[in-house]
């Protein structure tokens, strides 16, 4: 599924590093759940944040009808200034975070 | 039975995101409470706390609707997959054509469009054979196998299929990045690579067929499991001495069940008639409403 925000979040070099892993399927599908619940986790505070409560309430009404409707972008260009810079930068931040954990990791012996 | 790993770097990580990811949890449920958990629920979809391998994996968008209701599309498949035992030889050869016709009036009935063996005075070598897994095309100039992926999840699951260092018979699905676009990014997800040059006439005429064949849309059917699939030609291949009469990319082999182990199985493949390009690619459900054959 292409989250609405797929666009604006850029996660290549995080897919990579994880590609690079030894790992199991399961592993492999484990961590990268991990991965997105947390990326969208961490968007959906941001975004949160950023609204009034009945803001909230329609954005996430929104979300859990079509997650991938690129309108849900429409609404929150409204209601937040810079809400794709904002988005941007909060996944950016988490996917470095990640990145250091994978090249940490790799160091475990 | 609980899942254990004997790497230490999974472990490691394994450890260190499941407690980044309830943190992250907690604070969003805790900073938004005034809007009820239920409905912060409701926008975390799929993602829920997934702690443990094997369970709580999100499930494939297609069973899915809206809103989450899980459908009961298995059992319209396997009725599918009932009713084409008796249309369908056991034995993987090609199909007559009073074979095609019943085999393509029980799937357009199925499905609700037309779907043939034949269009325009134009068919493929066969309609019924042995599908191989291929691998993710250069969409543009530029294009990497990561940014195939939407997410992560995505790329677990088919970026171990890795990318043809080659293009596909049409070249790129996009002439720049800029270019590219959802129509162009469904069409590499979902192509099929197809034996053109193996088809009645194409020697003759190479350039109409050549056009003809180009992003054409068509259905893949697993009869074994009647799971299905709207593709398009996006590749010619694979070569005759390969035994396989055709490949599908790596999302294509997993919505037709066949993206494990040898990544091949017979399956059907038939036109379909769209000429106002109304049918979306993806995975397709049988409607279970016309499965009978009309004698």
């Amino acid at each position: 599924m292409a989250y609405f925000y797929a666009k604006y979040i850029v996660i290549e070099s995080l897919l990579s590093e994880l590609q690079d892993l030894d790992l199991s399927e399961k592993e492999r599908h484990h961590l990268a759940n991990l991965a997105d619940s947390s990326l969208h986790h961490t968007i959906l505070d941001e975004i949160l944040s950023q609204l009034s409560s009945e803001d909230k309430k329609a954005f996430l009404h929104k979300l859990k009808t079509d997650p991938e409707d690129e309108k849900i972008m429409e609404f929150l260009n409204e209601k937040i200034e810079g809400v794709e810079d904002k988005i941007k930068k909060v996944a950016d931040e988490l996917v470095a975070e990640m990145q250091k954990d994978i090249r940490e990791a790799k160091k475990v012996k | 039975m609980l899942f254990t790993s004997k790497r230490p770097h999974y472990e490691h990580l394994r450890k260190k995101w499941t407690a980044k990811h309830r943190s992250l949890q907690d604070k969003l449920f805790t900073k938004h409470e005034e809007v009820g958990r239920q409905m912060v629920v409701g926008g975390l979809g799929g993602l829920m706390l997934l702690t443990t391998p094997g369970i709580g994996a999100v499930p494939p968008p297609h069973t899915l609707t809206v809103g989450g209701q899980i459908e009961g599309e298995q059992d319209k498949n396997t009725l599918l997959a009932e009713k084409l035992k008796t249309v369908v030889p056991e034995e993987m050869r090609p199909l007559s054509i009073e074979e095609e016709d019943k085999v393509g009036e029980l799937l357009s009935n199925s499905f609700g469009f037309s779907v043939k063996a034949s269009m325009d005075g134009k068919k493929l070598n066969r309609s019924y054979g042995m599908i191989g897994g291929e691998q993710h095309l250069y969409r543009y100039p530029g294009d990497t196998l990561e940014k195939h992926a939407d997410n992560a999840q995505d790329s677990a699951m088919y970026g171990s299929s890795g990318i043809a260092p080659g293009l596909g018979a049409w070249g790129y699905f996009a002439h720049s990045q800029a270019e590219f676009d959802d129509k162009a990014k469904m069409r590499e997800k979902y192509y099929l690579a197809v034996q053109t040059f193996l088809s009645p006439g194409f020697a003759e005429r190479v350039g109409e067929y050549r056009d003809f064949y180009r992003f054409r849309k068509m259905l893949v059917v697993n009869p074994k499991t009647g799971q299905a699939v709207v593709a398009v030609i996006g590749d010619a291949g694979p070569a005759a001495w390969t035994g396989k009469h055709l490949g599908g990319s790596p999302e294509v082999m997993h919505f037709v069940g066949l993206a494990k182990g040898p990544r091949k199985g017979a399956v059907l493949y038939f036109f379909i008639d769209d000429p106002d390009d109304k049918i979306p690619l993806g995975p397709v459900k049988a409607t279970g409403k016309n499965l009978a054959l009309r004698n």
